[in-house]
């Protein structure tokens, strides 16, 4: 194997590595959104999974019960921002922002007083290379499937449509209500895979500030893959090999911070509709009320 | 619908009070401290003596400008999560234009001043050019725009703009001519505060008392309305986002000149996020406002006294905050989204 090939394949490779959490973090995003809710909460649903799946790893022994406990951490961090999204018609994007601040501290908190030490996790039995390759074939199999589940069965159509127009949905006898809160649960235990990956399978600790915004970059990557799953994993891909080449890059002269911008910039091209026509479904963040 | 969302302000008081209780008492158990002693090192660190108390309100003052921004935003139906962003570059455009050019004090101040109000109303209007223009979503424009500004702050002040080499990521330090004289000798606290004071009552006269105030809570209450009354909502959205981003600039640049007098990349330990809490609470009305900035500065200055003296960890502060957040926006219903 010739030099130009191995590194290739070497910047392939972290592509995928970057792109894995990205990708869930995205899929949970564009679940979430398809019902009309909007999830700014994605960061701090990374953080719960990334935290809550290292604790029970190290009480338990067993990774695979921590990743477990990592999801419906998600999950429960989600249907928070569920709840008050769909039952008392909340504004998400405020509440989403504090879920996010709640989250951080409140992991942060939890490393001091079960490891009693700021900053950082003892190491804890984690999954090692076999178990980061499954997760990051399963971010895949997750993308056709989800995209199969909102292009093809009922639920999904029932998803699509409370994002469109809940009010008609309900003329049509689904509960609107329970369609969002439902969506936005499961996309939160989606997107915790992300956080569980970075703590367990990437790394074997939770770190403060490990999750370092992937959960703004994965909105990002929600708008640019306007909002389909196949379109959202696409763009996690896309900034994931951007953020593979940055080393190679920098090393050429080109400033890390303009690479690091890059999915930001990219997501504000498009949501200005310079990069073709980008349309948000059209009950995204519009709280729903029964009259 | 800014008239929905500034009711019910009493019971709002009585959820505040329970989450920052409650939520403080259960963390403070789980730590193994009597709420008891956790609450008054809280208290006892904010005002235990003159200077504790200066330093709460320096924190308050940070706080207070962002927040006012805010409100200033988001009582025109536009939600600027972008504070952070706006009040960090601004500190820069500050630090910078302060070290690079040593004018005497009369005019250092103002420049200085005037540097940061102008670098965060720009960035603040980013946002609203998009929304004016290509109808973008403000929200996740400046959610965005917030790790560029940090980007953009990283590269400037470690690379074409770096003052003094070395790669820190840092300016050089003001001249004492530029800096913010102190209000109390000793201490932190500067007439930044009494800017603070006196822009919150600038602005709620603004919002109250002129045609422009008017249109601009038109355009947050009823879009509708306010576009056939002849009121440019395009306009109008983009001179509140400027506006909002111009008043979290200044907060940066009395960051920069009164309390560090240099920027640093971490001068902000998030204020610009805390502040949506305090513009909440504060019931997006300035006056109000000052006085939940007062509270808010209390935390994070009785924050350390607490982590110090009774042992719990000072992230209860940001915890408390984050669920202030989460119930205050539980009990509005915000406006359904504006058209432009």
């Amino acid at each position: 194997m010739n030099a130009t090939l191995a590194a290739v394949l070497a910047v392939l490779g972290l592509t995928l590595v970057k792109a894995t959490p990205l990708i869930y973090a995205a899929l949970g995003g564009v679940l979430s959104e398809r019902s009309g809710v909007v999830n700014i909460g994605l960061e701090g649903i990374l953080i719960a999974g990334a935290f809550t799946s290292v604790a029970v790893s190290g009480a338990t022994g067993n990774p695979i019960l921590g990743a477990l406990a990592g999801v419906v951490a998600g999950a429960l961090v989600a249907a928070i921002l569920a709840f008050v999204a769909t039952r008392l018609g909340v504004d998400q994007i405020v509440a989403g922002t504090g879920l996010n601040i709640a989250a951080l501290a409140a992991a942060a908190f939890g490393l001091v007083l079960i490891y009693h030490q700021p900053g950082a996790s003892h190491e804890v039995p984690a999954f090692g290379k076999g178990g980061e390759a499954t997760l990051i074939v399963l971010a895949f199999v997750m993308t056709a499937a989800l995209q199969f589940v909102l292009a093809r069965t009922p639920w999904g159509l029932r998803v699509r449509a409370c994002g469109e127009d809940p009010g008609a949905a309900e003329s049509a006898g689904i509960d609107a209500l329970a369609t969002r809160f439902w969506a936005v649960v499961a996309g939160g235990a989606i997107a915790a895979l992300g956080g569980v990956y970075l703590s367990l399978a990437e790394l074997d600790l939770y770190s403060d500030g490990m999750t370092a915004g992937r959960g703004f970059i994965a909105l990002a990557a929600v708008i640019f893959g306007r909002w389909t799953p196949l379109g959202a994993t696409g763009a996690a891909l896309f900034f994931g090999f951007f953020a593979a080449l940055q080393y190679t890059l920098q090393r050429a002269g080109v400033p890390s911070e303009l690479m690091q911008a890059l999915p930001y910039l990219a997501a504000l091209v498009a949501l200005a509709g310079l990069a073709g026509r980008v349309r948000a479904p059209a009950a995204d963040g519009v709280p729903f009320l029964r009259s | 619908m800014s008239a929905v969302l500034r009711t019910r302000t009493a019971r709002d008081l009585i959820v505040v009070i329970v989450v920052v209780f409650g939520v403080g008492s259960i963390a403070m158990l789980l730590a193994h401290v009597s709420p008891l002693i956790g609450f008054g090192a809280l208290f006892d660190g904010a005002f235990g003596t003159k200077s504790e108390v200066a330093e709460t309100l320096v924190q308050a003052t940070n706080l207070l400008f962002p927040a006012l921004g805010i409100a200033v935003a988001f009582r025109a139906g536009l939600f600027n999560i972008g504070a952070e962003g706006q009040l960090l570059l601004g500190g820069f455009a500050a630090g910078w234009v302060g070290a690079q050019f040593p004018l005497p004090g009369y005019l250092a101040i103002p420049m200085v001043l005037t540097a940061g109000t102008l670098a965060g109303g720009a960035w603040g209007a980013i946002p609203g050019f998009l929304r004016a223009r290509f109808g973008a979503n403000e929200v996740i424009a400046t959610l965005m725009l917030n790790v560029v500004a940090m980007l953009l702050a990283t590269f400037l002040v470690t690379g074409p703009l770096q003052q003094g080499g070395g790669g820190a990521s840092e300016t050089a330090t003001l001249p004492k001519a530029a800096q913010l004289p102190d209000l109390i000798a000793d201490s932190r606290l500067t007439w930044a505060f009494i800017i603070a004071l006196v822009l919150a009552f600038v602005l709620r006269w603004v919002l109250q008392r002129t045609v422009f105030g008017y249109e601009l809570r038109a355009a947050g209450d009823a879009p509708l309305a306010a576009k056939r009354a002849g009121i440019d909502l395009g306009r109008t959205a983009f001179v509140a986002m400027a506006l909002s981003g111009a008043i979290a600039g200044l907060g940066g640049a009395t960051l920069v000149s009164g309390v560090l007098h240099r920027f640093n990349i971490g001068l902000s330990p998030g204020y610009g996020f805390i502040a949506i809490a305090v513009a909440l609470v504060g019931n997006l009305d300035p006056l109000w406002i000052i006085v939940a900035s007062i509270a808010f500065g209390m935390l994070q200055s009785g924050g350390i006294a607490m982590q110090a003296e009774a042992g719990v960890p000072r992230e209860v502060v940001s915890l408390v905050t984050g669920l202030v957040i989460i119930a205050l926006a539980g009990r509005r219903v915000m406006a359904s989204r504006r058209t432009t």
